[in-house]
Parts: C-alpha cells; sequence; structure tokens
C-alpha cells in the first residue's frame, strides 16, 4: 500500500470523530507503522546494524588504510592478528583488514546487482503472469516448474563459459540467471490476490486502462514483497560467488573478492588458517544478517505472516 | 491417488525435455567446434570423419533429437577430450562416490538436526530454544569450506583422529559427510522447530493432552508425525544445495566425485562430459521432486489436488 494510499484510507475510516474533542490524532503511515514493528525487534535491529557496518567498513578501510592492499612484502607474510594488522596478513605479506574491505566491496557489488536483476526479471515474470492469467500464466508457470529443475551451481558456471569472461559483471549475470524463479513466483502470487481487490475492480470499472492499473495499484502495492526479496536472495548470491570463486571458477586471484579471498587462503590454510578464516568469517557475518533482517523486515511489513 | 501419481509422472516428460534442450542450447553457445584443425593436427579426412561422428554439421534440432535419444537410452556420448572414454564411464566411475557423500551428509543431517529442532520447539522461548536456534541460524550462513577446513585444521591435522583428505576407508568418509551436513542440518532443525510449534497448538494435540495421555505419546504419537512432513517437502530443495556444496566439499578433501569432475571438465573444455553431467544433475533434481511430491501426496492428502 503505498504512502498517500494509507493515509486517505486513514481518513476515510474515521469520519468525523476527530475534531469534536479537540485530542490529536496520532498520525501515522505504513512505513511508520512498518519501522516501529522493525525496531522492536532487537535481533533484526541489531542484524541491520551490523550490516551497514560491514556495509561502512568495505567502504571506508581502503579509503583510510595505509596499506597497499596489492603490495607484496614477503617479510611479514602470513601473520597471525596483531595491532598493526588486525586481521593478519596473507602468504603474499598484503594487510587483509584491507583486502577484505576490498573483497568485501566487490562480493557485495555482485550481491547487490544480481539481486537486483533477480527482482528485474522476477517483477517482469511474474507481473505478466500473474496480470494476463489464464492459459498464458499456466504456460509461463509450467516453465518455471521446470526450470526448477536446473541445478543453480553448473547452470552458473556454464553462463560464465559461454560469456567466456569472468568479472564482476559477468558473475551478475551468471549468478542472476539461474535464480530468480522463486521471486517470478512470490511476485505473481502477490499480483493475483491484489488484483481481486475492490480497489482494482473499482479502477475498471471507471475505465482505467491495464497499465494504469498495474503501475499504479499493483506493482505499487508488491513494494514490501520486493524488499524482503531483496534480503532473502542477497546471502545466496553471496554465496554463489564465494563457491564459484573458491572451485577457481569464478573472480580469480590477484583480483579480491571474499571467495577469491578464501580460493587463496586454501592452499596455506595447513599453515595459516587466517587466511580463509578471516573471508569466510566476513561472508557469514554478512548472509547471517541478511537472514535476520529479512525476518524483521517479513514481520514488519506483512504481519499476517508472522512466524508463531 | 494412482491418477495423481500417474498424472505426476507423466508431467515430469516435458520438463525434462525442457531442461535439457535449455542445457542443450546453452551448451551450443559455448561455440567452437571441438575438432577444428587449429586446435588439434588431424588431417581433413579424419576431420570429416570426426565432424560425422559427433554429427557436428546437422541442423540444430537432429543434434538435440539425437541427445535426447541418447539420453533415454542411458548414453550420454563419447568425451571429447579423453579418447576412448564414455560420459557413461565418468558417470560410472565417480557418481557413486558423490551419492555416498551426499547420502552421508542428509543422514548427519537429519540424525542431528531433527531433534535439535524438536528440543527446540518442546523448551519453546528458553535459553534451549534461543540456543539452538542461534547455533541453527549461524551455521546456515558459515560457508561449507569454512567448516570443512576448520574440520581438517582442528580435527584432523591438529588432534589426528582422522585422515586429511581422500575417500578410501569409512575414517576418511566422516569429515566430509560432517562438513556438507552441517548447513542441512541446520535447516532441518528451523524447519521442524517451525512446524512442531504450529503443530502443538493444533485442536488435536490439545483434545490427546485433555483425554489425558502421557506428554511422550502425545508428542511422540501426534506431534512428530504431523511435523515431519516438512522434512519430506524440504529434502528437494535440499539435494540442490547438497550438490552444490559436493562441488565444494569434494575439492578441499579431494574426493573422486561429479563435482569435481566437473570443474576439471569445465577447465579442459570437455563439454561432452560438462553437459552430460548437467543433464544428470538435473535429472536427479527433478527426480527428486517428484517423488517428494508423491511422498507429499500420501502424507498429506489434502495437496493432491492443488498441485496437479
Amino acid at each position: 500500500m503505498s504512502v498517500t494510499d494509507a493515509r486517505e484510507e486513514a481518513l476515510a475510516t474515521e469520519p468525523g470523530s476527530a475534531p469534536a474533542s479537540g485530542a490529536p490524532i496520532r498520525q501515522t503511515n505504513l512505513w511508520k507503522d512498518a519501522w516501529r514493528r522493525y525496531v522492536r525487534n532487537r535481533a533484526a535491529t541489531l542484524a541491520g546494524v551490523v550490516f551497514v557496518v560491514v556495509l561502512l567498513y568495505c567502504l571506508v578501510a581502503p579509503i583510510l588504510s595505509p596499506y597497499d592492499p596489492n603490495k607484496i612484502n614477503f617479510t611479514i607474510a602470513s601473520q597471525t592478528p596483531t595491532l598493526d594488522h588486525p586481521f593478519g596478513t596473507d602468504k603474499f605479506g598484503r594487510d587483509l583488514f584491507t583486502r577484505t574491505a576490498l573483497g568485501g566491496r566487490v562480493s557485495i557489488l555482485i550481491g547487490f546487482g544480481a539481486t537486483l536483476a533477480i527482482l528485474l526479471i522476477g517483477v517482469v515474470y511474474g507481473s505478466i503472469s500473474g496480470f494476463v492469467g489464464g492459459r498464458l500464466d499456466n504456460g509461463l508457470m509450467r516453465f518455471l516448474d521446470a526450470l526448477y529443475g536446473l541445478p543453480y551451481l553448473p547452470f552458473a558456471i556454464i553462463t560464465l563459459q559461454i560469456i567466456g569472461r569472468t568479472d564482476m559483471w559477468t558473475m551478475m549475470i551468471a549468478l542472476s540467471i539461474a535464480s530468480w524463479f522463486t521471486t517470478a513466483r512470490i511476485v505473481r502470487g502477490q499480483v493475483l490476490s491484489l488484483k481481486e481487490n475492490d480497489y482494482v475492480r473499482a479502477a475498471k470499472a471507471v475505465g482505467a486502462r491495464w497499465y494504469r492499473i498495474l503501475g499504479r495499484h499493483l506493482l505499487p502495492n508488491t513494494l514490501g514483497v520486493l524488499i524482503i526479496a531483496i534480503f532473502l536472495e542477497l546471502p545466496g548470491v553471496i554465496l554463489g560467488e564465494a563457491f564459484l570463486s573458491f572451485i577457481g571458477l569464478g573472480i580469480s586471484p590477484p583480483d579480491a573478492s571474499w571467495g577469491a579471498m578464501a580460493q587463496e587462503g586454501r592452499t596455506v590454510f595447513r599453515s595459516h588458517p587466517t587466511a580463509i578464516i578471516v573471508p569466510s568469517v566476513a561472508i557469514a557475518t554478512l548472509v547471517l544478517c541478511a537472514n535476520f533482517v529479512a525476518d524483521g523486515l517479513r514481520d514488519a511489513l506483512d504481519p499476517r505472516t508472522r512466524e508463531t | 491417488m494412482l491418477k495423481f501419481i500417474v498424472r505426476r509422472i507423466f508431467w515430469t516428460i516435458p520438463v525434462l525435455l525442457v531442461v535439457i534442450f535449455l542445457t542443450f542450447t546453452m551448451m551450443r553457445q559455448i561455440g567452437g567446434n571441438p575438432f577444428r584443425q587449429s586446435e588439434r593436427a588431424v588431417t581433413e579426412a579424419t576431420q570429416r570423419n570426426l565432424e560425422a561422428k559427433f554429427h557436428v554439421n546437422d541442423p540444430w534440432y537432429l543434434q538435440y533429437a539425437h541427445y535426447v535419444k541418447g539420453v533415454a537410452t542411458f548414453d550420454l556420448g563419447p568425451s571429447l577430450v579423453v579418447r576412448g572414454r564414455d560420459v557413461n564411464d565418468i558417470v560410472a566411475t565417480h557418481f557413486p562416490t558423490s551419492i555416498q557423500l551426499g547420502l552421508f551428509a542428509f543422514l548427519f543431517a537429519i540424525v542431528l538436526g531433527v531433534p535439535l529442532g524438536m528440543i527446540a520447539a518442546l523448551r519453546h522461548n528458553t535459553w534451549v530454544d534461543y540456543s539452538a536456534m542461534f547455533f541453527s541460524n549461524v551455521f546456515h550462513a558459515v560457508p561449507s569450506f569454512l567448516i570443512a577446513t576448520l574440520l581438517i585444521y582442528f580435527v584432523a591435522l591438529k588432534a589426528g583422529w582422522f585422515p586429511t583428505s581422500g575417500w578410501t576407508s569409512w575414517e576418511h568418509k566422516v569429515l566430509p559427510s560432517i562438513a556438507l551436513g552441517f548447513g542441512p542440518m541446520a535447516l532441518f532443525a528451523r524447519l521442524v522447530r517451525g512446524t512442531m510449534l504450529e503443530t502443538l497448538q493444533q485442536d488435536y494435540v490439545r483434545t490427546a493432552k485433555a483425554k489425558g495421555l502421557r506428554y511422550r505419546r502425545v508428542v511422540g504419537l501426534h506431534v512428530l508425525r504431523n511435523s515431519l512432513i516438512p522434512v519430506v517437502t524440504a529434502a528437494g530443495p535440499l539435494l540442490g544445495f547438497i550438490i552444490t556444496g559436493s562441488f565444494v566439499i569434494e575439492l578441499i578433501f579431494n574426493i573422486p566425485g561429479i563435482g569435481q569432475q566437473f570443474v576439471d571438465s569445465v577447465f579442459n573444455r570437455d563439454y561432452s562430459v560438462v553437459m552430460g553431467l548437467t543433464v544428470l544433475l538435473s535429472v536427479i533434481v527433478i527426480v527428486a521432486n517428484l517423488v517428494v511430491d508423491i511422498l507429499y501426496g500420501i502424507l498429506d492428502p489434502r495437496t493432491r489436488d492443488v498441485r496437479a
């Protein structure tokens, strides 16, 4: 429900009850309500804060750090955490505090980029399917059923082989191509149920064109679901990048991503486990926070589905 | 019920055709005739023979039909790189290992995850519940390669209880199965806890309690049986998770399974092996979904008509 709709509804449902006594009515709207519900969830709030801290760390640390993340210096190679190097150094003596932030930039950019692509494909496919309905809907959904048979990682790998180049952008494409199915289903379900609402029938009755109904009434109302979907899809993509890079088919060293750093760390983990633990813990932290944020957002934006 | 099963099985055929078609189309996009003279020194005649043997010059639909025929007769064609070796041979050598690994991981996940979820639900909102859920949230987020390397580092290298890599004796199989099973275990725990909390609030559970049935009997007979249905349904999606995970785990523990073979084939540009393995994995996922749907229909009759 958009902001103005909510406000109109709030006004409409309380006709004339307000001004008589002069008592102020507490103004609220959907987003304020959602924010209040979200903040009440302590785990989700903490996760949100940590999430932002990780983002800020990735953004700021490489700028402020005194170390060049690519400078090789074997005299300080494979150090465990010290005061000078809070995360230690890798086998080439590069500062892991700086390098993890740099790798985080790549991993997180891939994560958000692929998630946005997933949402885009999902919204187009899902809203067409749900809005048009009938045979087309049936056909599109059957096709989607078939796509669910595709194993995720092999298809991402094949996509990368087709493009023939592995960088941040191609990773986004490869990771989104095999994982938009769930979002398409969610959007379709949402559009399908919204379509039956009275205000849509009213809009149709007064002669609104299909694009107006879709753009003004249906899609804005899926916004809440889409915001949740961002945090539902993000962990999968971040882990997907990590796995692909880890098996050597994704971002490859000397470029840094969390997966690529873990791959580098794997070669020396018997003598120097810090190098693989640091990027892995970074991945785990972000994924864990995203999961909690998704839970919190679901409770806040869609209270009907609250878990017991 | 029989009608439901038959319909469901027949529906699998077009799904298989679509998935094979997609794989086939994608593999064609990678392009390049593997028998180009630039890649190997062969005479003109050999070149022609090779092209004829592998149907390189047929139109795409004939190639597709040929491939589908091959898949239907369990013949995935020859390897393009290793002379005299069929994809079937590769599957026969490496597949049992991967299946074994997947099954052990699954077993580990069920044996630990289900009781963990049960205990958490029965001790709802106590510290037992909170710590079980914290534990499962964390292990759901941690990438499997971190669990694997930590296990190798502490349990194999430091303590020396198990070998660090390989896949021969049962000792070799313990650590990889645990490393792969941790994620699914966390998922099972969460699922079982969720449905169990739901089931505990059902009327028939209250009735059973009111009848004066003993606690053990209520939980064992009424609650547990109905809470295990989602474990069955989660098995389908989990299979994808395990396939993805096995790519990584096989690499770390140096296990000669399908995942490692797949990655090797990508590096060697042995595309017929890549394609054969992808189709094989897809078929497994599709068949698993089929089995899950049928089991679900048997366990929960309400779902039969909804899912065609």
